[in-house]
């Protein structure tokens, strides 16, 4: 059961609920927790390779803390271009942001 | 650097001829707004300057072979391009004489200009000419000569439009930069060809290379022809005449300056600078000899119906430019250079003494001179005269001397035509210039009365001419008269003291004259023509200008269509703009503006098009959904994973 086997399958899993919800989900803050959720399936697996590998190198333990980095600030410039959409259209649904729409 | 103050000479070439570019710089940085200052400045470095020259001259005559001071500016390979200066007894008396008229007529320009607005301005580009042209003078190589060379021009260009705001004015620096820049093209070509053919632009290593052998006569008629072309342009000569009578735009003293020393001297100065190398074509020489001719008596019949004071000595100053390319073309070297030189100095006497008249009467009609008293200045007038006498040939005025020694140089020549254009154009020469004489000293219907009232009214505004600012202006020009009274006399020591240093000039001098032992007349008959033909021009303006109860109109009013001619300029000008207007604007031009329309424009329309309909076309597939998009993404990395592991 503690295998590398079982956390790449818990992280596969994840990354493809991930995938589909961010495909799927027309509410743009549903598809901001898909992509935290990819993430999260991503750093799995760094921390799963990590722990089974090469244990002695913590390399796959600092990446899992920068990708956190990553994902606070891919957040926050989420929340902050959904907030300035939400001024603009009174709506964070994304069918009605098609503006591009030739 | 040490060497510049072991040897005085170096040290007086270096001083004298960057301190006038030094007071340039000055007086456009530091004091444009103390006019007062600006001229101090300026006519201190240039009276160094003619300084530095008279030394040179002396300390030249003393050495028994030219001084070269050189460093390498830029080598590659075998070949080399120097800088620096070449002092030979023609590039001393030419530097003096430039440092010397360009002196005299920045004193002049204290009077002349005072309370222009531009007066610091003025000093400015008077320091940027006689910079440029006493580091022409000096250059040891062809290319150094070329790069002051257009400096010159870039600084006539400015004096020339100096009062800007004048439309004419602005025109005519325009003209004459453009026009000698025609000539110029074909100057740089021949240093191109120079560079090629020969690989050494040294004008002493120029100088000698017909006696080596190492070059053909073909390759050395070409050259030749190419360099002529500049001094063409510069000189004025046929066919690139007409902008030196529009150049009187400037103020007078430019004029003075420009017509003497600077400038259109520039171009026989060339000539005569690589005369040995010039001679040793005699193809070359012969057009050469044809180009001066036709430019003199051109320039001399264009004088005879113009009553604009200064273009009557411009187109005269064309006509001996002509003169002085028809002396060189025919082997007189030292007669060309004679002629430079007297030239120099009684044609700045004349414009400057006409300057004097235009300042006190403000109009350059001469008639209307003449009438409102022009003969009571005595100074500018008995100058005047005394220029007109010079330039006339008439002895004892140096132009007597000088005009001999052409004659006599094209006395030489085999075919006779040539001596006896030289002679009609002295008759020309002669008779143009006394009929301006005449009509300032014997106005038509008297002096009117109106203006002696006048001065007596203004009092107080007559003293003011006669104050500094008058004497600024006629101690020059009293210098100047004497100069040119005293000059030729100095013929024999001047000749010495030119030919002393030229081994090869004293050869090509004597190989193209042919001997100069016999000539088509005698020599005493020779001097008696020459005389002659000056006081027969003279005579004539006496009895159509001069005489009581003359009719002041000339001969050849009755011939209208012939003074209609010579009064437009031959149509030169005509024939340049109809030039233009068919073979540059309508031919040449007009093909560049289409290629420009059709093929540059037209190519950038068409990109813009195609790219437009091109995503007008494709629109459709932009459904402005932003999850499509990402499955398209997800779909093609799935893809392109498979592809890979697969």
């Amino acid at each position: 059961m503690n295998s590398l086997n079982t956390y790449l399958i818990i992280s596969a899993f994840l990354f493809s609920i991930g995938l589909v919800g961010v495909l799927q989900r027309r509410n743009l803050i549903g598809m901001l927790i898909s992509v935290e959720l990819m993430l999260n399936g991503a750093n799995l697996n760094f921390m799963a390779f990590n722990r089974f590998l090469t244990p002695e190198p913590v390399v796959g333990q600092i990446i899992a803390l920068a990708i956190m980095g990553l994902a606070a600030a891919e957040a926050a410039i989420g929340l902050s271009i959904i907030l300035a959409l939400y001024r603009k259209m009174h709506s964070i649904n994304i069918e009605q942001a098609q503006r591009l729409k030739g | 650097m040490d060497a510049i103050f072991k040897d005085p000479v170096l040290l007086a070439t270096v001083v004298g001829t960057s301190l006038p570019f030094l007071s340039m710089a000055v007086i456009l940085i530091f004091t444009r707004h103390n006019p007062m200052l600006s001229s101090r400045i300026s006519v201190t470095s240039i009276v160094v300057a003619a300084v530095c020259a008279l030394l040179n001259l002396a300390k030249v005559a003393g050495a028994s072979h030219p001084f070269r001071f050189e460093t390498a500016w830029m080598s590659s390979g075998n070949f080399h391009l120097t800088f620096g200066y070449y002092l030979d007894p023609l590039s001393a008396l030419m530097l003096t004489i430039v440092a010397v008229i360009a002196c005299l007529v920045q004193i002049y320009s204290l009077g002349y200009m005072s309370g222009d607005p531009g007066y610091s301005r003025y000093y400015a580009f008077q320091s940027l000419f006689a910079w440029a042209m006493m580091n022409m003078v000096i250059a040891s190589t062809l290319l150094q000569l070329f790069i002051f060379w257009e400096l010159v021009g870039l600084a006539s260009y400015m004096l020339i439009g100096f009062y800007y705001e004048k439309f004419s004015a602005s025109q005519a620096g325009k003209k004459a930069f453009v026009m000698t820049r025609v000539g110029d093209v074909g100057f740089f070509l021949g240093i191109i060809i120079l560079t090629l053919g020969f690989g050494n632009l040294g004008i002493p290593d120029l100088n000698n290379a017909p006696g080596t052998g190492t070059i053909t006569t073909g390759f050395i008629t070409m050259a030749a022809l190419l360099v002529f072309c500049g001094v063409v342009g510069k000189s004025a000569q046929f066919p690139l005449i007409t902008w030196l009578p529009d150049a009187m735009e400037g103020p007078t003293p430019v004029s003075a300056l420009l017509h003497s020393a600077t400038m259109v001297a520039a171009g026989v100065y060339v000539f005569s600078r690589i005369f040995p190398f010039f001679a040793a074509s005699p193809n070359a020489m012969l057009i050469a000899l044809a180009i001066g001719t036709v430019t003199m008596l051109l320039a001399s019949t264009m004088a005879m119906t113009t009553y604009d004071l200064k273009q009557v000595w411009a187109y005269s100053t064309v006509s001996q430019l002509g003169m002085m390319v028809m002396s060189l073309a025919a082997g007189g070297y030292f007669a060309g250079v004679f002629h430079l030189t007297t030239h120099a100095g009684f044609k700045a006497l004349l414009f400057l003494c006409s300057g004097i008249f235009i300042h006190e009467y403000h109009t350059n009609d001469m008639r209307v001179i003449g009438k409102q008293g022009g003969r009571k200045q005595l100074v500018p007038m008995i100058c005047i005269t005394v220029g007109a006498l010079a330039l006339s040939g008439v002895p004892p005025f140096s132009g007597f001397f000088s005009k001999e020694a052409i004659l006599g140089a094209l006395n030489a020549q085999a075919n006779p035509i040539w001596l006896f254009a030289g002679l009609f154009g002295a008759f020309l020469t002669a008779y143009y210039s006394f009929r301006l004489i005449f009509h300032l000293l014997f106005p038509k219907g008297g002096i009117e009365e109106k203006h002696a009232v006048h001065e007596m009214d203004s009092h107080g505004h007559k003293e003011e001419h006669h104050g500094g600012l008058f004497w600024a202006m006629a101690v020059p020009v009293m210098i100047l008269a004497c100069v040119t009274v005293v000059l030729g006399f100095a013929e024999h020591s001047l000749q010495g003291y030119i030919m002393a240093g030229g081994g090869a000039v004293k050869h090509a001098s004597t190989a193209a004259t042919g001997g100069a032992a016999h000539g088509v007349v005698g020599h005493e008959l020779l001097v008696i023509l020459g005389i002659s033909a000056g006081l027969v021009g003279i005579i004539l303006a006496w009895f159509e200008y001069g005489r009581k109860g003359a009719s002041r109109n000339g001969f050849l009013s009755y011939f209208p269509p012939v003074w209609k001619l010579f009064d437009a300029r031959w149509y030169m000008d005509a024939f340049f703009r109809w030039f233009l207007d068919t073979a540059i604007y309508s031919g040449l031009t007009s093909i560049f503006t289409r290629n420009d329309r059709r093929i540059i424009d037209g190519g950038i329309d068409g990109i813009c098009f195609f790219t437009e309909t091109g995503g007008r076309l494709f629109s459709f597939m932009q459904s402005g959904m932003l999850q499509y998009n990402l499955l398209i993404m997800v779909l093609v990395a799935g893809l392109a994973m498979l592809f890979f592991i697969v």
